[in-house]
């Protein structure tokens, strides 16, 4: 399937939920489904998951979206094991794989040596999971994992290709906008 | 095995054995309404994170981390839901938080005190905690981080008090370096 048509889905399904775009394509391909309670990355390769931990965290009345990427969550695994650590219940953590590095020259990482990111997500102690390829099968399981009152980690296997849409340079405004409108000054 | 959230997270150290630091410490995060304490431990935050965990209100939430750099995403995601935390790391753990400090906290703005208990300075012991230990003021300088050492115990109600309001008012993160003066060092030769 393809990312930007995933993450329409997701956007469609995700209510008043917060979204975390995690940095490059993941963040680019949601700017076209602006929204004030979408985050957007322009750097921290890896910080995704930990944001939507922290959110989480901190608004146990709101399920918090992440749209990770596989080379971001690889950067950063032990984050799954915080996650289930923290034992939060409203984390729908969703991972495109594209099998590698696609905003630096599509460099294969992940998946196309055999790395399960799914299992990774298992053994950290995620109960809900799912690997899903075409967009039938996204939205059906998003649905799903929106309406649990449990953690998911759902894979996303996407096509290769670069996102054209950027969002806004100015980090304290993308910051602001996005509390503002979970209601913190 | 079912997981178990409600697990001790401050392992075998016990609130009794808190030094005043750590009490001072405490009472000032709990006047500045920081509630998380986002942490991967060291024996020296060790006790402070046992009286944190042992406060009859259960005012603080212990927040393990398996590497420093997620406290410094978590923490953002904290800030970013209305709440605070601080971070409580090692010396040497500050290494491998040096990226998200500059291009999450620093460049979204994300406040929080940086708590740093500094191997490598006096009464060391390993070899391999020297550098690490040495270069932290260097790294926080090169970042732009303002931070201050605490380094003896009178001292650490008015700075910490102090570090918090300035932390919060910058809207960025704040190093609170413990140095071994305060919190001792271990007798291993």
């Amino acid at each position: 399937m393809q990312r930007l048509e995933a993450t329409r889905v997701a956007v469609d399904l995700a209510g008043d939920a917060p979204i975390i775009g995690a940095v490059g394509n993941s963040t680019f391909d949601l700017v076209p489904f602006d929204r004030p309670r979408n985050f957007y990355m322009w750097n921290s390769m890896g910080m995704a998951s930990s944001i939507a931990l922290g959110l989480a965290l901190a608004r146990p009345d709101l399920r918090v979206i992440v749209l990770d990427g596989d080379g971001s969550i690889l950067m950063n695994l032990s984050s799954l094991a915080t996650e289930r650590a923290c034992g939060v219940t409203n984390l729908v953590h969703v991972i495109w794989d594209n099998g590698g590095w696609e905003i630096t020259g599509g460099q294969p990482a992940g998946s196309p040596f055999g790395v399960n990111l799914e299992t990774v997500a298992r053994g950290c102690g995620f109960l809900k999971t799912a690997t899903v390829d075409d967009l039938d099968a996204f939205h059906d399981v998003f649905a799903e994992a929106m309406a649990d009152d449990q953690p998911w980690a759902i894979v996303g296997r996407v096509e290769p290709g670069d996102s054209p849409y950027r969002p806004s340079k100015n980090c304290i405004a993308l910051r602001d906008r996005f509390k503002a409108s979970l209601g913190h000054r | 095995m079912a997981p178990t959230f409600s697990i001790k997270r401050s392992g075998r150290h016990q609130a009794a054995d808190a030094p005043a630091w750590a009490h001072s410490l405490l009472a000032a995060f709990r006047a500045e309404d920081i509630h998380h304490l986002v942490f991967l431990p060291d024996t020296v935050m060790g006790r402070l994170l046992a009286l944190a965990e042992a406060q009859e209100d259960d005012f603080f939430t212990l927040v393990n981390v398996h590497r420093e750099e997620e406290a410094v995403g978590i923490l953002t995601g904290l800030f970013l839901g209305g709440q605070r935390g601080a971070m409580l790391i090692q010396s040497s753990g500050l290494g491998n938080t040096l990226n998200a400090l500059g291009s999450l906290a620093m460049a979204y703005r994300i406040p929080f005190p940086l708590l740093v208990s500094l191997r490598g300075e006096l009464g060391e012991f390993n070899p391999a905690q020297l550098h690490m230990g040495r270069a932290v003021p260097g790294c926080l300088d090169a970042l732009t981080i303002q931070h201050v050492t605490l380094s003896s115990e009178d001292d650490v109600p008015t700075i910490v008090e102090g570090a918090l309001k300035t932390c919060f008012t910058a809207e960025e993160p704040f190093g609170i370096l413990l140095s071994a003066q305060l919190t001792g060092w271990k007798p291993e030769n």
